[in-house]
């Protein structure tokens, strides 16, 4: 079979490899994308971002009619068909792949459905159902992401200890189920769980769940995840699991206490790890950290000249968005133009009940790093909007730079952060001072009033609240 | 809050730190002022726009400081919600008296190459869009060295414009180039070589005061016409006013009476009182008589302005001749009594000296030098007679002014000082 040629092979169909692959065929470029799944899109649109915010929004359906009630609108009990639910889940990811397909197309982009492998620098074999082809080309984006990690103790074989890609999938709703470890895809899987009917436990072996966030912007998260779980145990740690029947034996130690419980479902989520194994990397001059992600420089390219790599695979904020950031650096920097990926502001996204966003430096780091920051907070308890919507259990915190009034971090729990970040990213990576986001009319009544009104507070006059001198 | 560099003066852009008058944890008054900041033209206080607390101080003695630096953070007392009005409003006035709203607070004016370095105390790169960052980025420029003129210091494409424009200048002045060469090689030196030696650092003043007259001198075709004036009569008449003047707490010395000479004479050639505007191609003739008097410090050269010499009165002058040395001996003066001059007197009579050659003030067209008064045989009317001669050196541009126009007005002081009218000495 002859070997196909192109200017720019892309590895991988995700977030990163479909932008980089569509930008460089944008930028005239010939471009071949090699993904092994049926539908483009990677885990985000398949298996991660896409499949739990869709459930998540019928979650939230849920929990608001409950509210309601309190409002003097009352529906009946909701009742969950979740046969119909998955249904309306599976056909948005299914829009989604065909118009990322249609798109694909309509830009000339050639793709090739299977399993690629590095030969050497500049080929690429690929195991496709009708067989084995070469590519040979110029340059390589490598886009292959990472997966749910599942380790050995837990990997019992048994459909019922789950990862996110298998909780997606709602198979059924399990009288009860534990989560094991309180980061953002626990947290966010475990409250999907927790709406539909689950009695959901959440393990976490750290002193706090979703680690690394600021503690006040946690706050509320806690408040709600204490009510609708029926435990979140800090500082626990699941030591072993077991079949047992229908069940799954789990034993764990509290607080150093050891104990036995029975489960009907178990979610592991307890991080990712990079798909760098079986690539062929070994035929090229790739290397990789001592955690297995790919070394790259700030244009995004690898150890081997001929090979850029972009998205989960070269570590950092395990986001898509970061990734199709990176997809348009290694696409320029291949163009010959000098992008890089430093001062870019990756902004971050949980979307638990509150949802909780933040981006550039946040209070936590600054401390860590011994940045000198001074932090203005507006509490939701204060906004208008907030309270119309029955939702005043957030906060919006700027961190910002003394000296200058540079806004270097925005924080934002409450209904809808994830929405309101965009605003900050704008702010931090523009270089905006408190005064400019102060002075820019914000509409009213709007949750987004907080960011403006937060800043205020940094100068002591606020409307909405009585704010603290600074100082 | 922070106290910043206050915009200082026109064509001002830098200070060093002279005095730091406060401390660290130390409680200060509104008004009280916080530390002294030299510029090339005199040692300017700054006073606390607010009372307070002192948090950190950023600056120590002897640093370069530029305007809208952060000197000193400030835990305010009592309403907070002035502090930005104040600062600003202070910024504002030190200059124009513009109200503050229509002048942002800039970090600088433009962009210095070579000098400027963002410090970043957060670890974040200098404030720019990202359209700006990647236009630096495509063009390898650092944006560290970058000033930006908007708030928080954020740069624009316009700065980044300015800045590269700076750079091209300085890549193809050879002057400049040729400057540094011998800053090189001056500094390639080492005298301890041949015997004990002592460093002193240039102090600011010192090397303004260099800058400028290496500038003058270097761009300015100077001529100097020589001559004397005959002051017995002039004298005579100090003497005999000196003691009612002394009454009236002035103290009558030569330099009142070449003020009002020096006026008449320039009302009566113009061109000694106007400035050369080469990039307009225009004179610009001042329609008042601003008078530089050149004075000797313990620091260095400095020349503070006595404003209307042809409005004011023997006694006025002297009174505020005076209190103008006064204030620049013991560097008070303030920058805006350092400005606007028409035309420089300096008067080396004090301490000695005959005849030298006076560099000119720029953008002033000329400058008159005094030597001491000295006896001098005399020939008047055919008899040799002991005369008090005062040697006078006029230092003038001579793209403005030719041999002839300098003769006249040099004739014309001449007069002037020998003739002067008694009467002006009176009431």
């Amino acid at each position: 079979m002859e070997t196909l040629t192109t200017e720019i092979m892309v590895l991988g169909g995700g977030p990163g490899g479909y932008a980089a692959a569509f930008y460089a065929a944008d930028k005239g470029r010939k471009v071949i994308l090699v993904d092994r799944a049926e539908r483009l899109g990677g885990v985000c649109l398949n298996c991660g971002c896409i499949p739990s915010k869709a459930l998540l929004h019928a979650t939230k359906l849920i929990r608001e009619a409950n509210e309601s009630s309190a409002r003097g609108v009352s529906f009946g009990t909701p009742k969950i068909n979740l046969g119909k639910l998955r249904a309306w889940k599976d056909s948005v990811l299914e829009k989604l792949g065909q118009g990322l397909s249609g798109l694909s197309q309509k830009r000339g982009v050639e793709l090739l459905r299977g399993r690629g492998y590095f030969e050497d620098s500049r080929t690429l074999r690929v195991e496709t159902k009708e067989g084995q082809r070469f590519i040979s080309y110029e340059k390589a984006i490598i886009a292959v992401g990472s997966r749910p990690a599942m380790p050995p103790a837990f990997d019992l074989g048994n459909p019922r200890v789950m990862t996110s890609t298998e909780a997606l999938e709602i198979e059924e709703i399990p009288k009860n189920l534990l989560v094991v470890g309180g980061g953002y895809i626990g947290m966010e899987l475990g409250t999907v769980y927790a709406a539909l009917g689950s009695e959901v436990v959440l393990t976490e072996a750290l002193s706090s769940i979703l680690l690394g966030v600021d503690s006040d912007l946690i706050r509320p998260v806690m408040r709600f995840a204490e009510k609708a779980f029926k435990e979140v145990r800090l500082n626990a740690k699941v030591v072993k699991m077991a079949t047992s029947g229908k069940q799954i034996k789990v034993i764990l130690t509290v607080n150093g206490e050891q104990r036995e419980e029975i489960y009907d479902r178990v979610l592991v989520s307890v991080g990712r790890v990079p798909n760098c194994k079986d690539l062929g990397l070994e035929n090229t001059k790739v290397t990789l950290d001592e955690r297995g992600f790919i070394q790259v420089n700030g244009q995004r390219r690898t150890s081997d000249p001929a090979v850029y790599a972009i998205g989960d695979i070269v570590g950092g904020a395990l986001l898509a968005h970061k990734a199709s950031k990176e997809a348009r650096i290694a696409v320029e920097a291949i163009s010959g133009e000098s992008s890089s990926f430093e001062d870019v502001i990756i902004p971050a996204v949980v979307f638990t009940d509150p949802e909780v966003a933040w981006c550039g430096l946040t209070e936590a780091e600054a401390k860590e790093k011994g940045i000198s920051v001074q932090v203005a907070r507006f509490p939701w308890a204060a906004s208008g909007r907030a309270m119309t919507l029955d939702r005043t259990d957030g906060l919006t915190k700027l961190i910002i730079d003394p000296q200058t009034e540079r806004i270097l971090g925005v924080g934002i729990v409450g209904a809808g952060a994830g929405e309101l970040i965009s605003e900050g990213v704008l702010a931090v990576q523009m270089g905006a001072t408190a005064k400019d986001v102060a002075d820019s009319v914000h509409p009213h009544p709007t949750l987004s009033e907080t960011l403006m009104e937060c800043a205020e507070v940094f100068y002591g006059y606020s409307t909405h609240t009585l704010a603290r001198k600074k100082g | 809050m922070d106290i910043r560099v206050p915009r200082l003066a026109e064509g001002v852009e830098s200070a060093t730190v002279a005095n730091i008058l406060v401390s660290e944890g130390g409680k200060i008054e509104k008004d009280q002022v916080i530390l002294e900041l030299e510029t090339e033209k005199a040692v300017g206080p700054i006073p606390s726009p607010a009372s307070g607390r002192v948090t950190k101080i950023h600056v120590k003695e002897g640093d370069e400081v530029a305007i809208g630096q952060v000197l000193i953070s400030l835990a305010e007392e009592g309403a907070r919600e002035q502090a930005p009005k104040e600062k600003r409003d202070q910024l504002g006035k030190a200059e124009t008296g513009v109200p503050a709203t229509q002048e942002p607070v800039r970090a600088a004016e433009e962009p210095l190459a070579g000098e400027y370095r963002y410090e970043s105390r957060s670890g974040f790169p200098p404030p720019a869009s990202p359209s700006v960052r990647k236009i630096a980025q495509d063009l390898a420029i650092d944006l560290t060295r970058v000033k930006g003129s908007e708030r928080g210091g954020r740069i624009t494409l316009e700065d980044l414009k300015a800045y590269i424009q700076h750079l091209q200048q300085l890549a193809y002045a050879p002057k400049a180039a040729a400057e540094k060469a011998e800053k090189a090689v001056a500094k390639g030196v080492d005298f301890s070589r041949w015997g004990s030696i002592q460093k002193v650092r240039l102090s600011s003043l010192r090397r303004k005061v260099g800058q400028r007259m290496y500038d003058s001198w270097s761009t300015i075709p100077h001529i100097t016409q020589l001559d004397e004036a005959d002051i017995t009569e002039l004298m005579s008449l100090r003497k005999k006013y000196g003691p009612p003047f002394e009454k009236k707490g002035a103290h009558l010395t030569l330099m009142p009476f070449a003020l009002k000479a020096v006026a008449a004479a320039l009302k009566k050639y113009p061109i000694f009182n106007s400035s050369l505007d080469e990039a307009a191609g225009e004179i610009v003739y001042k329609e008042y008589f601003h008078i530089g008097i050149a004075v000797d410090t313990e620091a260095g050269l400095i020349v503070p302005v006595l404003r209307d010499v042809d409005r004011k009165g023997l006694l006025d002058l002297a009174v505020e001749l005076n209190e103008l040395v006064e204030k620049t001996r013991q560097r008070k003066i303030s920058l805006e009594e350092l400005q606007g001059g028409t035309f420089t007197i300096s008067n080396q009579g004090g301490i000695g000296g005959g005849h030298f050659t006076p560099i000119i003030n720029k953008p002033e067209a000329a400058i008159l030098g005094l030597g001491r008064g000295a006896l001098r045989p005399m020939v008047k009317k055919g008899k040799v007679e002991s005369r008090l001669m005062l040697p006078l050196c006029l230092s003038y541009d001579h793209r403005l002014i030719d041999g002839a126009a300098a003769v006249r007005f040099m004739n014309e002081l001449v007069q002037a000082l020998e003739n002067f009218p008694e009467k002006a000495l009176k009431g």
